[in-house]
């Protein structure tokens, strides 16, 4: 192990220089009292010193000398009567010392230490950041830089969808507010509120969510989100006439192919027969019967979105032909095996009480 | 994989310093294979130490919440120097770096130490490593500062935010450096004790290094006192909290450590004294260091007790106190005593300082200690507060000032008190006059203000009388003088530095204390306020986001009578990860004098405004600064002689 291997070298190389200064170098065998008439010849050396720069008059430098010579004789005398030293140490002990300072460090470490733990720097995380954290986690972080920083665009735009996913609509409400603040409203940022609003009341749009989804569309004509809504809106509180120009301007727009335009057909036809859902008009229920018939042939032929196949199901959902929507439900199973690619779809046929991979119910 | 190589490197420093132990108390006398074998165990512990630490740094400052330590001291967003200066906010680090300046200092003994007799070099190196073992083994097992968490948290919990601040980056490890410093001058008292010797080569290290300690203890103390002046927002630079009390202590004892020193080094004298006081000190130190920790004082500086630690602090601290207080007594009896002199000398002045200094390190010591064990014994709470503190601390400290400025001027051995005070009119008169004139124009209502003034500038002029006497300013020729007062010895610069700083020190805090003035009111933007001639606009009131808090700041502008507008933006901070307020005043220095406003919270959609006027109060700290700038110069002082007795023909008996 890499770690171990630094750890073995640290140590050789600690234990070999204190061995090399102990045992590998000529030394003398006893401290002799050199060190003493060192010292008593500098301290000499300053008196000196002294004389000469002026500081010690003549018979002071004789006092201080005699001082100074008293002292060495009495140390010279004690250091004569101290016991004598013993023999000096012999390279084993030294040996023997360096092997326990080996010993007790990797021993100690291999109690204490975690060497199977990396390092773990912030910076080199962010991809293990992401696949550990959950959404509650990656919120708080940010919530805790907002709440230092509320003018941060950047963060109140990445969380508000957050919000919006956690269901947690008041708070989306806030944040979709403080960007319009930020930034200023446009057609996205006005829809963006009008729906955290709308989810609120439960799909209400009555009132403020109304009047920014109204002001979104005159700001952009073409922004389809927000004419959805309007159409929506107008069609659940019963204005049928505008509810039938507001579809049938959205239809309008559309490229032909949107996964919104059933929809937003059905709520045509809907909004047409005022109010009542048209199975009664038998040419209407033809033309729709006929309508489903087409992408039911489609998806049939080339296959299609989940979308597509749950909205397929829906609609012999609400023709009421259950053996038409089982059977369609179990050709999109056989087409998305993948219980997570169909979400909404299992939602929807299991909550009409169809059954799931025909294993009966 | 850093953070491991830094554990590992502690562990090794930690074996390398037992065995150090070890071997160099059983094998002190057998010659200089041991002293060379401890000399590179001094360095190597050092080297390992200073990897652990860096380590620790590391971890730090790439956010590395896999560590314990940083998951829970240190945050992502936090500004670079608080994430470095994080590593000793807390009680894991901090030991660290207490280890870390430790074997420092083993290296610095290690390395000039060369000169030294190898039996004495081995003991204090054995010592050294003592210290080193018991402590990093204490941080290792009941405190690891490398302790792991996994997995690892996204996030750390981000430091305690009155610590996010750049006196955090400066005054632990000056404070520290001077507590351990003093470890030093043990280690050579309890070689001197187990050897049974003191040569003089012992006499000669110990000054030096109580110097270096004691010039870093009074940096540390003052930086301490100002980073609570301005960070805790209410003005005040001394609270006689117990962990102030507790650096304040070996201060005093190192001051008269730093004395006796003196006398040791220059006239053989006060030996045994001096090892006493060494002991004394360091033992004051240890307790500064760890009382906190130990859980038996609460105060702002503590940390998180836990009873296990507090139990292995409390041991250790007995045995080695204990353990150097028992060889004492077992072995000073058989040291020889030294020089001789009567009682009015130099040498007598610096017992009378001794004898001042250690009364007030009582005082102090009772007066902190008292409550805990009345508390223990008793089951009585009592709390003992600035009153006793101030009353007590300042009876004490007055004669002492009173006294101070003769000391240098009384030759060694034997001295002429009469023939000083001559030389000491003139300061004295000065000082009389200048509190006198103060006094009377600054319409002083406090009664005790003269005095203190009076006792300022006694200090202060006494210092500086010393200078004019050694240059004989006045007698010789100008040019003459200047000469001499260039030639003459550092440690007389020194000597008058010190004691002019802290006549300084002195003044600052008589005149803050007398006339500081107050104002708390309300404000609005736009309106304003008076205090002390300064009037104070309430300009605006803004919120304004920092790095790691969000602040609330107003913006004041300042007008002096004579001045121009000055603007002050004190804040009110709020700190995300922990929900912590803190306040953070403006200061704005008025030449020696500031003005001190703090931010307050809104009440009923006003502003509650504090502001104070502090005449002088820089003083106290420029006084510090002076002093430790002194022991900085008499550091640079080299010289190695005894002290020249003066010849006198009037011969008094010499007493003991």
């Amino acid at each position: 192990m890499v770690f171990w291997s630094i750890a073995i070298t640290i140590t050789l190389v600690a234990c070999a220089a204190l061995y090399y200064a102990a045992a590998m170098r000529p030394v003398n065998a006893v401290g002799s009292g050199e060190g003493l008439d060192a010292q008593f010849a500098r301290m000499l050396a300053g008196i000196e010193a002294d004389v000469g720069a002026g500081k010690l008059a003549g018979p002071q430098a004789i006092a201080a000398k005699a001082e100074l010579a008293r002292e060495m004789l009495r140390q010279k005398s004690e250091a004569g009567q101290a016991p004598t030293r013993a023999k000096p140490l012999r390279i084993g002990v030294v040996a023997a010392g360096v092997m326990l300072i080996a010993g007790l460090a990797c021993g100690l470490y291999a109690i204490l230490g975690r060497p199977d733990l990396p390092g773990e720097p912030l910076a080199s995380r962010p991809e293990i950041a992401a696949r550990n954290m959950n959404l509650e986690e990656a919120i708080a972080r940010i919530e805790a830089r907002l709440a230092i920083a509320p003018d941060d665009l950047r963060g109140w735009t990445v969380i508000a969808p957050a919000y919006m996913e956690l269901q947690r609509y008041a708070d989306a409400e806030r944040a979709f507010r403080r960007i319009v603040e930020l930034a200023g409203p446009d057609a996205d940022r006005e829809t963006d509120l009008a729906e955290a609003l709308m989810m609120q009341a439960g799909g209400d749009a009555a009132g403020e969510a109304m009047q920014l989804l109204r002001s979104a569309a005159t700001r952009d004509p073409a922004h389809l989100r927000s004419r959805f809504y309007i159409a929506g809106e107008l069609t659940r509180t019963g204005d049928y006439t505008a509810a039938v120009e507001a579809w049938q301007e959205l239809i309008g727009l559309a490229e032909g192919n949107e996964p919104w335009l059933a929809t937003a057909r059905q709520g045509l036809a809907f909004a047409e027969a005022g109010g009542v859902a048209p199975q009664d008009d038998e040419t209407q229920q033809e033309a729709i019967r006929g309508m489903v018939e087409g992408l039911a042939a489609r998806l049939q032929s080339e296959g299609g979105s989940v979308e597509e196949w749950t909205q397929l199901v829906r609609a012999y959902l609400v023709l009421e032909d259950r053996q038409a929507a089982q059977a369609a439900y179990e050709d999109a199973v056989a087409a998305y095996p993948q219980a997570f690619d169909r979400g909404g779809l299992d939602t929807l046929a299991l909550g009409a009480g169809l059954s799931l991979n025909g294993d009966g119910q | 994989m850093t953070i491991e190589l830094g554990h590992f490197a502690l562990i090794l420093a930690f074996a390398i310093a037992s065995v150090s132990t070890l071997g160099g108390y059983l094998f002190w006398r057998r010659g200089e294979r041991v002293a060379l074998f401890l000399q590179q165990g001094a360095v190597l512990q050092f080297v390992l130490v200073a990897a652990a630490f860096a380590a620790l740094i590391q971890a730090f400052v790439v956010s590395d919440f896999s560590l314990a330590l940083a998951a829970n001291n240190s945050h992502s967003l936090k500004p670079l120097v608080f994430k470095i200066s994080g590593v000793w906010g807390n009680h894991e680090g901090s030991m660290v770096l207490w280890v870390l300046i430790l074997v420092a200092f083993g290296a610095m003994v290690a390395a000039f130490g060369k000169n030294l007799p190898q039996s004495l070099l081995s003991l204090v190196l054995a010592t050294q490593s003592l210290l080193t073992a018991a402590f990093s083994g204490f941080t290792l097992f009941t405190s690891n500062p490398f302790e792991r968490v996994s997995p690892a948290p996204l996030e750390g919990a981000d430091l305690n935010p009155v610590l996010q601040d750049i006196g955090l980056a400066i005054h632990p490890p000056l404070l520290y450096t001077g507590y351990v410093g003093f470890s030093v001058c043990f280690s050579f008292a309890v070689a001197a004790l187990v050897s049974g010797r003191i040569d003089a080569a012992w006499a000669r290290w110990v000054r030096p290094w109580t110097t270096l300690a004691w010039l870093f203890l009074t940096l540390g103390i003052a930086m301490g006192s100002y980073w609570a002046y301005y960070e805790l927002g209410w003005g005040g630079w001394w609270f006689w909290d117990p962990v102030e009390n507790a650096s304040f202590m070996p201060w005093l004892a190192g001051t008269a450590l730093l004395h006796s020193a003196i006398v040791m080094e220059k006239r053989n004298a006060l030996k045994i004294w001096t090892i006493f006081l060494a002991i004394i000190t360091f033992s004051l130190s240890l307790l500064g260091t760890f009382m906190v920790r130990s859980g038996i004082l609460t105060s702002v500086h503590t940390f998180a007790s836990d009873p296990t630690r507090g139990l292995v602090i409390l041991s250790i601290l007995a045995v080695l106190i204990g353990g150097a207080f028992a060889l004492f007594a077992l072995r000073a009896p058989a040291l020889r005593a030294g020089g001789l002199f009567a009682p009015v000398s130099r040498e007598g002045a610096l017992i009378l300082n001794n004898l001042f200094l250690a009364t007030a390190l009582g005082a102090v010591l009772v007066g902190t200690l008292y409550p805990l064990l009345l508390d223990a014994l008793a089951g009585m709470t009592i709390s003992v507060g600035a009153p006793f503190f101030n009353l007590t601390f300042s009876i004490l400290m007055a004669p002492l000032l009173v006294v101070l400025p003769f000391g240098p001027l009384l030759a060694w051995k034997r001295a002429d008190i009469v023939a000083v005070a001559q030389r000491l009119i003139a300061a004295g008169a000065l000082a009389i006059f200048l509190a006198a004139l103060i006094s009377a124009l600054g319409g002083v209502s406090v009664s005790m203000a003269p005095i203190g003034l009076l006792l300022g500038f006694w200090v202060a002029f006494g210092a500086l009388a010393e200078l004019i006497e050694r240059s004989r300013l006045g007698r010789l020729p100008l040019i003459e003088s200047a000469r001499r007062l260039a030639g003459l010895p550092r440690s007389a610069w020194a000597t008058a530095l010190g004691h002019f700083g802290l006549g300084v020190t002195v003044l600052g805090i008589v005149a803050t204390t007398a006339w500081e003035s107050e104002l708390v009111t309300t404000l609005n933007p736009g309106e304003a306020a008076r205090l002390a001639g300064y009037t104070i606009a309430f300009e605006r009131f803004e919120e304004v986001p920092g790095p790691n808090y969000s602040a609330e700041r107003g913006t004041f502008r300042v007008t002096g009578e004579s001045d121009a507008t000055r603007i002050l933006s004190p804040e009110r901070r709020i700190y995300a990860a922990s929900g912590m307020p803190t306040t953070e005043a403006a200061i704005e220095t008025y030449g020696f004098s500031q003005l001190y406003l703090q931010l307050g919270e809104p009440v009923d959609g006003t502003h509650v405004v504090r502001a104070w006027f502090k005449p002088y109060v820089t003083l106290i700290w420029i006084g510090a600064l002076l002093m430790a700038l002194a022991g900085a110069v008499s550091l640079t002082d080299r010289r190695l002689r005894i002290g020249a007795p003066a010849r006198r023909a009037a011969a008094t008996e010499p007493v003991r």
